[in-house]
């Protein structure tokens, strides 16, 4: 395949995401012209980029459905729930179309001949005229309802004694057009010794385009408006500020005046106003330039190269540590500044390779609303899928290996979640369901929440089944906890039918599974007809930590530093005498582990030990080692297939001195000798 | 290509665990090394020795003796570890295995190669494949990837 049209498939299939994006936004809005457009504009993208690069089955396919949405656009046609669905399922089959041989599929051309009919019928039944249109589309685009405002706001010297802040006004005011020049006019402020800094002495004149009314702007002023001076007035029925002399004349005149003079400015616009088609041309050509630096905005990468790069930024925060560890070994003062500032570089280096394989939750979010959208349908229930926190920003690598766990989730809370609207209402619950997701950052961690106000699970129910598949003795006593437990291990499952949606015997136990190899950990809550909320706990990073490196015996660890509390020194006897592993450290008792006997190292203890205190959940543990070394970068890596069930040491790093020290997962370890103890 | 390459080649490193001598397809070796300090990793098996650093990569290292009842010894100056190319889990993975001392390379024509025996012989034979004679000697040849799978199934059970 050639490379323009592998960039085309590319291409495409991020403008069918935003088609899916747009149309489901619609589906909410339908009146919403931004989306319409939005719609439009995607369509016709795919038409031409499809019949430049061979791909005449998209072309022709979007052909129509362009004409429709350039229909709707004029408002010959309305949104219909049919034509969002048409559209829905044609975003699908764009998908197929992009794989070249896709028609030469039974099962997909059938798809393509359906929905082709389908979109003919919607267009058919209002009888659109296509060439009309395309003539009205050309005026549309040119005639635009901008107008040019100027404003002129001096407010009342003791204006900020009632918590107004002027400047906020000043950006609420520019933040209703698209564009606008803002004049602060400052000859008002008097000598420094007469100042008083809690007064404002600025006034403001504005030029702003705009298509909002006068009257919207002067509500800017509502609360200033009996003690500020105010002055909003039309002066133009076309975009001033596009005219590049204009702007420079007022600007001009800026400089030498106090005031703008009403006349001048009147005599440039009528200057402007004859030459007002160059002025149109300037504007469109100013468009084009807008959306151009918006593509240069943000680049196209492939994730190979960014692989590549946070590779060899990982050997290059190990090659800065062997530096530093020269530096240091040889008192080299020379060198002592420059091993620093390395050290200071290659720090920011990572944060920022780092941050780049950083992409927010939001981008998996269109596929769950899809997929609530389509499901709900199917099982005929009214769902609202609620969403926050959608700009929390994971590993690309973590949102690969977290879609496929999280569609389950959402799956099961459709399916066995969400009553049906009459099963809700004999429950008095709100007819529409909700599922609710939540994502935000805690600690060193990001947490994801779904939550639903379903069902919830029956224990009784989870519970009997556990005993009938012989997994938990008919006797056996359990926790709330620990029966909801049971639901994660493998072959469980408690839909009564198998479905084609879940329960198809893989269940929360592949779920954990998957969540468990990103090193993540879920935990489950349920209330009977109240709902069920799953919580996932996931690490930020995965490549590199700041770590706190600590020796015992021969050997070096590191600890995760933001898990790291306080270090104290104590002495061997401390740890040995303390009654069931409790030391009082500020008034406080701390658990400890006392991690030479617990890793089994051999050799003698020092006599002056060092407690670390880290988080475990919201409590303090302690853990006890030889020695702290400081702080260090670490580039995790992997301890191999050898060790791949070793919980406890989540990887290795290299050191400076081309030693080996191996990373622990304090979480796990607590966990661990906790649950052995 | 490569593989034809392979199937020519009749090449076997040998090396001694105690006083046997064994033999390995060269294209399993990546290369040999002196034995460097291992990190030990707490908490695991007593046959996994622990990590080395290889040129910047961590490489989890097995004392691959015993899996044989031989007595352990303390390593020698002799003592080296092999890095090896095995199959675990249908992923290429390297692994390092500790063996006492490496001898020669040796052409064998596959068709002296002898099966190996199933009675008779004085230790575990799951991993042995083949055995050659070779100047008056036996070699037994074996099949790292079933070893280091084996190795694996039985630390998963311990852990579990």
């Amino acid at each position: 395949m050639d490379s323009f049209q592998k960039k085309f498939i590319e291409e495409a299939t991020d403008l069918i995401n935003n088609l899916e994006l747009a149309v489901l936004a619609l589906e909410q809005d339908t009146k919403n012209n931004e989306l319409i457009a939005e719609v439009f504009r995607i369509m016709h993208s795919l038409k031409g980029g499809g019949g430049m690069f061979g791909f005449e089955d998209i072309s022709n396919f979007t052909h129509n459905l362009e004409t429709i949405y350039d229909e709707v656009r004029n408002g010959n046609l309305p949104v219909t729930e049919d034509l969002l669905s048409v559209t829905l399922s044609s975003v699908d089959h764009l998908r197929n179309l992009l794989n070249a041989d896709a028609l030469n599929n039974e099962h997909i051309k059938k798809n393509h001949e359906i929905l082709f009919e389908r979109v003919n019928a919607i267009l058919q039944k209002k009888g659109a005229e296509p060439k009309v249109t395309g003539d009205n589309q050309f005026e549309g685009e040119t005639k635009s309802n901008l107008q040019t405002i100027y404003i002129y706001f001096a407010p009342n010297e003791s204006i900020m004694d009632n918590g107004t802040n002027p400047l906020y006004l000043i950006d609420e005011l520019c933040s209703l057009g698209t564009k606008s020049l803002v004049f602060p006019r400052t000859n008002k402020i008097p000598m420094l010794s007469r100042f008083n800094s809690s007064k404002c002495y600025t006034a403001w004149e504005v030029f702003m385009v705009t298509d909002v009314s006068l009257n919207e702007i002067q509500d800017v002023f509502i609360f200033v408006e009996d003690e500020s001076e105010i002055e909003v007035k039309k002066i133009a029925d076309f975009d001033a500020l596009a005219n590049e002399d204009f702007v420079e004349k007022i600007q001009e005149l800026y400089q030498k005046k106090n005031h703008f003079d009403p006349a001048v400015i009147k005599s440039l616009l009528k200057d402007i106003a004859n030459q007002k088609k160059s002025v149109v041309a300037t504007v469109n050509e100013k468009l084009k330039v807008f959306t151009k630096e918006n593509i240069i905005a943000s680049i196209r990468v492939s994730s190979d190269k960014i692989d590549q790069l946070m590779n060899l930024v990982s050997e290059l925060v190990t090659t800065q540590a062997s530096l530093s560890l020269y530096v240091e070994e040889n008192q080299v003062y020379e060198l002592n500044l420059l091993a620093e500032n390395i050290e200071n570089i290659t720090r920011q280096l990572r944060d920022t390779a780092f941050s780049i394989s950083l992409i927010p939750i939001e981008t998996m979010l269109t596929r769950f609303h899809r997929l609530i959208r389509d499901l709900s349908t199917e099982f005929n229930k009214n769902i609202e899928f609620i969403t926050e926190g959608a700009e929390t920003e994971l590993d690309k690598t973590l949102i690969q290996g977290l879609t496929d766990p999280l569609m389950h989730i959402i799956r099961n809370s459709v399916d066995h979640g969400i009553e049906p609207e009459d099963e809700r209402i004999k429950k008095g619950k709100t007819p529409q369901g909700m599922i609710y997701f939540k994502a935000f950052y805690s600690g060193a961690n990001v947490v994801i929440k779904i939550q639903d106000d379903g069902r919830g699970i029956d224990l009784e129910k989870v519970k009997q089944k556990a005993i009938d598949k012989e997994i938990i003795a008919p006797d056996a006593k359990l926790s709330e906890r620990e029966i909801l437990d049971l639901v994660f291990i493998p072959g469980f499952s408690t839909a009564k039918n198998v479905t084609d949606v879940s329960g198809r015997g893989v269940g929360m136990d592949v779920v954990k599974r998957k969540i468990d190899e990103i090193r993540g950990s879920v935990e489950l809550e349920s209330k009977e007809n109240i709902g069920t909320t799953i919580t996932i706990k996931l690490p930020l990073t995965l490549s590199i930590i700041d770590g706190l490196l600590v020796v015992i015996g021969d050997t070096k660890y590191v600890l995760p530093l933001n898990l790291v509390n306080k270090i104290y020194a104590y002495k061997h006897e401390t740890f040995k005498d303390a009654f069931n592993n409790i030391v009082v450290v500020d008034g406080e008792q701390i658990p400890f582990y006392y991690l030479r006997d617990e890793f089994d190292i051999p050799g003698n203890p020092l006599k002056v030990e060092q407690l670390v205190l880290v988080k475990y959940e919201d409590k303090k543990i302690g853990l006890v080692v030889d020695s702290v070394v400081g702080e260090y970068q670490a580039v995790l890596k992997p301890l191999g297939k050898l060790y791949k069930n070793h919980e406890i040491i989540s990887g290795a790093t290299i050191l400076g001195d081309g030693t080996i020290a191996l990373v622990l997962d304090t979480n796990k370890i607590i966990n661990e000798f906790s649950f052995k103890n | 290509m490569a593989n034809e390459e392979i199937q020519i080649t009749n090449s076997y490193l040998t090396f001694q665990l105690h006083n046997e001598r064994f033999a390995v397809h060269v294209s399993k070796v990546l290369n040999i090394l002196e034995l460097v300090p291992i990190t030990k990793v707490p908490k695991s098996p007593e046959y996994l020795k622990g990590v080395i650093n290889l040129r910047g990569s961590v490489l989890g290292v097995m004392d691959i003796k015993m899996n044989f009842d031989f007595p352990i010894t303390d390593y020698t100056k002799e003592t080296s570890i092999l890095v090896l190319q095995v199959m675990i889990d249908d992923d290429i993975t390297d692994v390092g295995a500790i063996v006492d001392s490496v001898h020669d390379v040796i052409e064998v024509d596959e068709k002296e190669i002898l099966p190996p025996l199933s009675v008779g012989i004085k230790f575990k034979s799951d991993f042995v494949t083949g055995i050659i004679k070779h100047n008056e000697q036996f070699i037994m040849v074996l099949d790292m990837d079933k070893m280091f799978n084996t190795e694996i199934k039985s630390t998963m059970e311990e852990f579990s």
